[in-house]
């Protein structure tokens, strides 16, 4: 993986990425302005199911109202994202966050779209079942964990000790 | 007084307490995206581009306890962060913006809630009036501007930076 990455650091594109300073700066601005959508955007469809926020609403329209935020602020996330690992490969493909991140990014994706589609079909004062208030709380615990998980990358090593495959 | 803040034994403990820093800069980064998110719902309704059939007083009310749960915990964690470094802190241009952009939204916040709010059951389920637009503005632009310098002082103050070549760092602890 290491080998790989310090390959992908001396390719074109991440030369272009790390030689612009200020292009790292704006990345990381945008990157985290959007994880606010993101994760607010994914937590109210969250919670909706778990009957904490928009319960006078239908689930549907709560989906209506933040699934397009969430889908085009996360491909914001995702481009940006990408553009930083290429920046970095090293940094981030020895980090044991930016996998955890990663991998959570998977299942709120999963999850999200898993409990839309039963859940737009129910009527619309229906209560949601234990399976699916279940999924939804793991989502409010995975998309704040993917914050914490973003800024915790910097300091990879010093939280999870041998788990970090930095040096 | 920065001094004594700098000397004080919760300032001690955040320095030389391992994990201390990165756990509570990454919760203060976590605070301040989530205040950040939720105020863009509801200034968004305030411009009137969301939930136009909501009642404004609803989603804000719904929507504000998530914001000032968000915000006590990035003040909490913000106040931590600050007893680390208060010399370096206070002086640091991004950190004073911040402080700005913080009392603005203070402000606009105070005056909407003063003045403009007062005639809301006239507008609660129609498109806000004027003011009320431009209070959800500049509240969009000061929160948005708080994340971004908030982020600026990491980059002039930098935990987290490349050490020159050539140059010899030492740390205490």
């Amino acid at each position: 993986m290491r080998a790989f990455a310090e390959w992908l650091s001396t390719t074109a594109p991440s030369v272009a990425i790390q030689s612009r300073f200020w292009f790292i700066r704006l990345l990381q601005a945008t990157h985290l302005l959007t994880a606010g959508v993101v994760a607010v955007s994914g937590l109210m469809i969250a919670l909706r199911v778990l009957g904490v926020q928009r319960t006078d609403q239908s689930f549907t329209a709560v989906w209506a109202r933040f699934a397009p935020w969430l889908a085009v602020s996360s491909s914001v996330m995702i481009l940006t994202g990408i553009a930083q690992t290429l920046g970095d490969p090293v940094r981030e493909f020895t980090s044991f966050s930016y996998w955890l991140k990663l991998a959570l990014v998977l299942c709120c994706a999963a999850g999200t779209l898993l409990l839309a589609r039963p859940a737009r079909r129910a009527p619309p004062a229906a209560d949601f079942p234990f399976a699916a208030k279940l999924v939804a709380a793991a989502l409010v615990v995975f998309w704040l964990c993917i914050v914490l998980l973003g800024r915790i990358i910097a300091y990879d090593r010093a939280i999870w000790g041998s788990l970090s495959m930095r040096t | 007084m920065l001094e004594s803040i700098q000397g004080s034994a919760l300032a001690n403990w955040m320095r030389y307490t391992n994990g201390a820093m990165p756990i509570v800069e990454a919760t203060h980064v976590l605070a301040a995206v989530l205040v950040f998110g939720t105020v863009l719902i509801v200034d968004l309704r305030l411009l009137g581009l969301v939930d136009s059939s909501r009642a404004f007083m609803r989603v804000s009310r719904e929507t504000l306890r998530l914001t000032w749960l968000a915000f006590g915990v990035s003040v909490i964690t913000g106040s931590l962060m600050f007893t680390t470094s208060p010399q370096t802190y206070f002086y640091n241009v991004a950190f004073q913006w911040k402080a700005l952009a913080l009392l603005g939204a203070g402000l606009n916040m105070a005056l909407f809630q003063l003045l403009t709010s007062r005639g809301v059951a006239t507008w609660n389920t129609q498109r806000p009036p004027h003011a009320a637009r431009v209070a959800g503005l500049v509240s969009l632009v000061l929160w948005a501007a708080m994340v971004l310098l908030g982020r600026w002082i990491g980059f002039t103050k930098g935990y987290d930076f490349a050490v020159p070549p050539g140059v010899q760092l030492t740390f205490p602890g």
